[in-house]
């Protein structure tokens, strides 16, 4: 007899919604989960008036929404999503529950996997069904991302883990999609401890490198800040954005918000040129998303070469300026 | 396992009703010649209007009041008033009390459409009650409309 599984579980994150994509991202690798696993995949929406979120999710692949709708859960406050969601977990028994490594999932993920006493990889870049053992394989970067490791949990359900914004493609827009929603009974709340006084969104830049279709990125390679700030006139040419790894924020090239990678932004563009950039792998999970990457370095062993469509070995500082006057003559 | 109440949703217009989202419900019976219905069809992707469709009753005498077909009045009775609000109507009754309301709200991506009613079938049953900014509606079953409502021929 074959066994049957609980359904995939995503968190439904909506704030700041139409730039954050992270669930929709989930949906699609949740649904290819669910598919190895021949079950289903639920949304769980959390908060206030979530109509517009559960029915952009059903457009873009739930089967099912699962919603909480109450006034007690506008405001993101921890310990209550916790509580809820772990009564929720414990009645319907998902077999995976996944949501994005965003600044909410890493809060309260953890929180909800301890009070669960199960297993939870943080951070991930992958996710697969092993066909043989038909357990989540969760990869996530391990000894500060030098090596990638395959996580599984066999025993504990639901099987949790938080995954890298930007590392899955999501679904297109149908909206002839019909799904099905579901209202479990809500009317228990522990008393929270913290008070949200007021709640206000960041002070943001320009900088949208998740958005931009080209990025423009720089590594040490470029020796120097002026080198690397020839990166703007690139990515300007190429109506892009520059992004940059952690030495070269470090020595001061580029602000935090452009950093790439693990711990910076992942991107989904069109086209990556990566510039005097070693390929080091907390780098390289940021641009694996990218459609066509380029990597410009004059080490041919460095490891990006393993990661690109196009190599070309050559000194960086040295060829931008040709690149950027090639561009500006024919562009 | 935690109580819970279910249905159906679309991706692009529902309705709230009994506080749940719906891509269409009937209630009453469409077909019966003279009797109330009251009918939130579903509506297609690219459609950005709801289709209310509904045979009104007077309570108590359950004289017709009003019929609508597809937000429109086909049949009036009783000299009601049909007036438009932002984003939907009104169905006013000739002494200007508010019968009907039906509003919709437009989302980047899709459209909800929010009912206010308090309407009696033809043997007195109240069948539909406003409940919080949309309504209830009294039926041992709530058919759910994930397809256009076919009518008899």
């Amino acid at each position: 007899m074959s066994k049957s599984f609980g359904d995939v579980w995503i968190f439904g994150d909506y704030r700041d919604y139409f730039q954050n994509r992270i669930t929709l991202q989930l949906i699609a690798k949740g649904k290819d989960l669910a598919e190895m696993l021949n079950t289903g995949t639920t949304v769980v929406l959390l908060g206030e008036q979530v109509h517009q979120y559960a029915m952009e999710y059903v457009a873009h692949g739930a089967n099912t929404v699962m919603v909480a709708e109450h006034p007690k859960l506008k405001e993101y406050e921890v310990e209550t999503y916790t509580t809820l969601l772990s009564q929720w977990v414990k009645s319907y028994r998902p077999e995976i529950f996944i949501a994005g490594a965003t600044s909410f999932g890493r809060e309260f993920f953890p929180r909800l996997a301890k009070r669960l006493r199960t297993g939870l990889s943080a951070d991930c870049v992958d996710l697969e069904v092993d066909p043989k053992s038909l357990l989540l394989v969760q990869t996530t970067p391990a000894f500060g991302g030098e090596l990638l490791a395959e996580v599984v949990t066999p025993d504990r359900r639901p099987q949790m883990a938080t995954v890298h914004p930007g590392v899955f493609r999501e679904l297109p827009h149908n909206s002839e999609a019909v799904g099905r929603i579901i209202y479990p009974d809500v009317d228990v709340f522990p008393e929270p401890r913290v008070k949200v006084i007021r709640s206000r969104p960041p002070i943001k830049g320009k900088v949208s490198l998740e958005d931009a279709s080209v990025v423009i990125a720089g590594g040490m390679g470029l020796r120097s800040k002026e080198q690397f700030e020839l990166l703007y006139e690139l990515a300007e040419l190429l109506e892009g954005e520059v992004g940059a790894t952690r030495p070269a924020i470090l020595s001061g090239w580029a602000d935090e918000e452009r950093l790439l990678g693990q711990t910076g932004k992942s991107v989904k563009a069109k086209l990556v040129i990566s510039i005097g950039t070693s390929g080091a792998l907390q780098f390289t999970t940021g641009i694996q998303g990218a459609e066509t990457v380029i990597a410009i370095n004059r080490d041919p062993d460095a490891p990006v070469f393993r990661i690109v469509d196009l190599g070309l070995v050559a000194d960086a500082a040295a060829v931008l300026p040709i690149l950027i006057e090639t561009l500006r003559r024919r562009l | 396992m935690i109580k819970y109440r279910e249905s159906k949703i679309s991706a692009h217009h529902n309705y709230l009703v009994n506080d749940m989202l719906t891509p269409g419900f009937v209630v009453g019976e469409p077909d019966k010649q003279g009797g109330f219905y009251f009918l939130a069809d579903k509506v297609l992707a690219g459609e950005s209007m709801p289709r209310i469709s509904c045979r009104l009753l007077e309570e108590g005498s359950g004289n017709l009041l009003v019929e609508l077909n597809w937000n429109r009045i086909q049949s009036n009775p009783k000299a009601c008033i049909h007036q438009s609000i932002p984003g939907g109507f009104q169905i006013l009754l000739s002494s200007g009390n508010v019968l009907l309301e039906v509003q919709t709200q437009a989302f980047a991506n899709g459209y909800l459409t929010r009912i206010k009613a308090r309407l009696y079938d033809e043997k007195g049953f109240l069948r539909i009650e406003p409940l919080g900014d949309s309504i209830k509606v009294h039926d041992a079953e709530k058919p759910v409309l994930d397809s256009p409502f076919s009518f008899s021929p």
